[in-house]
């Protein structure tokens, strides 16, 4: 398969749901869609396109919006797939890819935890790194590091 | 064989051995000569925990204020310091290294423990994270008085490369009281030991 079919294949199915596939070193293209059909768009890669493996998760933090991303392997094409939404950054929420591919639990806590993006459907979505009742997202650009002192009391009064 | 003489009815027959014999004495008579080994180093060991109990109940009555015995407590803690057996990063392969044959730090009765209930001594030797606090905190505070704490390498000491990440304590004395600092990344296990030393020397100073 070539980048300009699966782009024929998505628009066809999905329509307005897909902002673009673009070519990509290395993948077979970069799936850029809205993340109002994250849920569906999760289940065609892996039912129809044979995307089996969830590579990785990743999220980043762009200052007007946030970006999650997504890479799939197939083992029948032996080919990667980037999909990648754009949030907003007073809601950055998506639907989850553990009902789809269980490999994105931890992925997807770590998301949650260094980059806020909230992930609905998540079953069991804590904080991986950070400890629990932390009241920041480090990795966001708006992050300041902290005096010890402030970290200190924190820690001492959970 | 008619005129052999039978054996005399009172002697015990030879299978019932020792042991047997000893589980029908009262205690008074367990320890006599003719008992077996085993059973008088057993009566020892048991008679020996309350004698030295009345020994030091007897001398500490009559030293109330403890100027005798404080100084025989306090030698004998500083020499046989029990650290907590527990690693966090590389500073814990220098750990394990300075108990090894070449260093040996049981020669000074340095002696590392598994449970935070048996030990008077916490090394930090690694980095500690904020996710991890807690655990340090809560081994800490199990432990029974007196104890005592070395930070051990840059990380535990002040936060070490990682002093400004989001994720690191920077320095571990921001969360329980530290006695010796040890520098190096990570020290070696000369280090480490003459930073036990020290913390003996520092004992016998305050006289705790």
């Amino acid at each position: 398969m070539k980048t300009n079919e699966l782009a024929a294949r998505l628009t066809s199915k999905f329509g307005e749901g897909i902002l673009g596939v673009d070519e990509f070193p290395g993948l077979l293209g970069r799936v850029r869609f809205d993340a109002a059909i994250a849920s569906k768009l999760f289940h065609t890669f892996r039912d129809d396109l044979g995307f089996a493996h969830l590579t990785m998760v990743g999220a980043i933090d762009w200052i007007d919006h946030r970006e999650v991303f997504y890479t799939l392997w197939s083992d029948a094409d032996r080919v990667y797939v980037m999909l990648s939404a754009n949030l907003p950054s007073d809601a950055p929420t998506i639907a989850s890819a553990v009902p789809v591919w269980p490999s994105a639990n931890a992925h997807e806590r770590e998301a949650w935890d260094l980059v806020g993006i909230r992930f609905e459907g998540h079953p069991d979505l804590r904080r991986i790194f950070m400890p629990e009742g932390y009241a920041y997202h480090p990795l966001l650009r708006s992050f300041k590091i902290h005096e010890p002192e402030d970290l200190e009391v924190k820690v001492r009064s959970e | 064989m008619s005129g052999q003489t039978p054996l005399p009815a009172k002697v015990p027959p030879a299978s019932a051995g020792p042991s047997a014999a000893i589980a029908d004495m009262p205690l008074e008579v367990i320890g006599q000569p003719g008992v077996p080994f085993v059973e008088i180093e057993t009566l020892r060991a048991r008679e020996f925990i309350p004698a030295a109990k009345e020994a030091l109940t007897s001398l500490l009555k009559e030293q109330a204020n403890g100027k005798l015995i404080r100084p025989v407590f306090n030698w004998a803690g500083r020499n046989s310091l029990f650290p907590l057996h527990w690693g966090l990063a590389c500073c814990a392969i220098e750990f394990a290294a300075a108990f090894g044959a070449r260093w040996d730090a049981e020669r000074f009765g340095v002696v590392p423990r598994s449970s935070p209930r048996q030990c008077d001594l916490l090394i930090v030797n690694g980095t500690v994270t904020w996710k991890v606090a807690h655990k340090l905190i809560a081994l800490y505070e199990q432990m029974p008085e007196p104890k005592w704490a070395i930070a051990m390498g840059n990380c535990a000491t002040g936060g070490g490369p990682f002093r400004t990440a989001y994720s690191v304590v920077p320095g571990v004395d921001k969360l329980i009281p530290v006695d010796v600092y040890i520098a190096g990344c990570p020290p070696r296990p000369e280090n480490l030991l003459d930073g036990i030393l020290r913390l003996e020397q520092l004992i016998k100073e305050r006289g705790a």
